[in-house]
């Protein structure tokens, strides 16, 4: 009986749990011992049926919210409503900033005003090179023509008739 | 005493106009050239400067004719014979620190045009009718150095 109390707690152990000696010991009661060899059988049959009912019982409950929920917490969300809140916490910054953004938001406004202005407008303003120079000119005699050009004036004679120079 | 008077006036005007007679003696770069419409089309290096203004006109062949600098002061009138027998007078008119005024005849076609432009300008002056597709121009630029 002293060795039915001492074995009992090794009985329903895994192969290779047990030290040597106490799986040694183990064996050698298990053959002298009806009640503990019918303990042992019972064990055996038993064995995996909880960690089996277990992963049952887990697959059939769905543990979607529970992750989401975790993940909230420790600040990781699904893309849903990751997109939801990101919409919110934008407003919700600039509603609570808005002296901030405000100004902000304008002097980016300006700034690209400006910028377009100034390096966008060039097919608009004439490069200081290309401006024309200033001409006063005054044609007597007969006719000629004009052309200005950023170098100079250019000034051409009137077609000949048949006699030419 | 009235020597010295007489001597520091005229020191004075010396001064004064030395400045105004450096300005009337203006250097001035003249080329006549020649402009085809016959032929590959080509420019002499030396007219490359002006390919801006000739590059507009209808003639793409051109040649130097002649290549001047004058020293031209005001009212001063300088001739140029052009290789076809005709001639053309050039004439300061006018000289100011940014611009200068210029007054070209061309007695064959009684031709006088006066033209203001402003310092580093140069003009470009046909001087001659079209012949077979050819035509004589002058060009004038005060201040050489620029171009």
């Amino acid at each position: 009986m002293r060795s039915c109390v001492r074995i009992a707690p090794m009985i329903g152990s895994r192969p290779g749990e047990l030290p040597a000696e106490d799986a040694r010991a183990l064996a050698a009661h298990l053959e002298t011992c009806a009640a503990c060899r019918a303990l042992a059988a019972r064990f055996e049959a038993t064995d995996g049926l909880v960690a089996e009912a277990l992963l049952a019982r887990a697959n059939a409950r769905d543990f979607a919210p529970f992750v989401d929920q975790v993940m909230a917490r420790v600040g990781h969300r699904s893309p849903r409503a990751a997109a939801r809140t990101d919409r919110r916490s934008l407003l919700d910054a600039l509603r609570e900033r808005w002296r901030i953004a405000v100004p902000a938001l304008a002097a980016a406004v300006v700034l690209a005003a400006v910028g377009t202005f100034m390096y966008g407008g060039e097919h608009v303003v004439a490069e200081p090179e290309q401006r024309l120079a200033s001409l006063e000119v005054e044609l007597s005699g007969e006719g000629s023509i004009v052309l200005q050009t950023s170098d100079g004036p250019v000034v051409l004679l009137a077609p000949d008739d048949d006699t030419g120079s | 005493m009235r020597r010295r008077i007489a001597f520091a006036c005229v020191c004075l005007v010396g001064i004064v106009s030395a400045p105004a007679l450096a300005r009337a003696e203006v250097p001035v770069h003249i080329r006549i050239i020649k402009g085809s419409k016959n032929g590959p089309a080509k420019m002499d290096d030396s007219l490359l400067v002006l390919k801006k203004q000739l590059s507009p006109l209808a003639y793409v062949q051109w040649t130097q004719e002649t290549d001047e600098k004058r020293t031209m002061s005001k009212g001063k009138i300088e001739f140029f014979k052009l290789p076809n027998g005709d001639d053309v007078s050039l004439q300061l008119r006018d000289e100011q620190p940014d611009k200068v005024t210029f007054e070209v005849v061309l007695l064959a076609r009684k031709t006088h045009n006066k033209l203001t432009v402003e310092r580093g300008q140069r003009i470009v002056h046909q001087v001659s009718g079209e012949k077979d597709g050819s035509a004589f121009f002058l060009t004038v630029i005060v201040w050489p150095d620029a171009r």
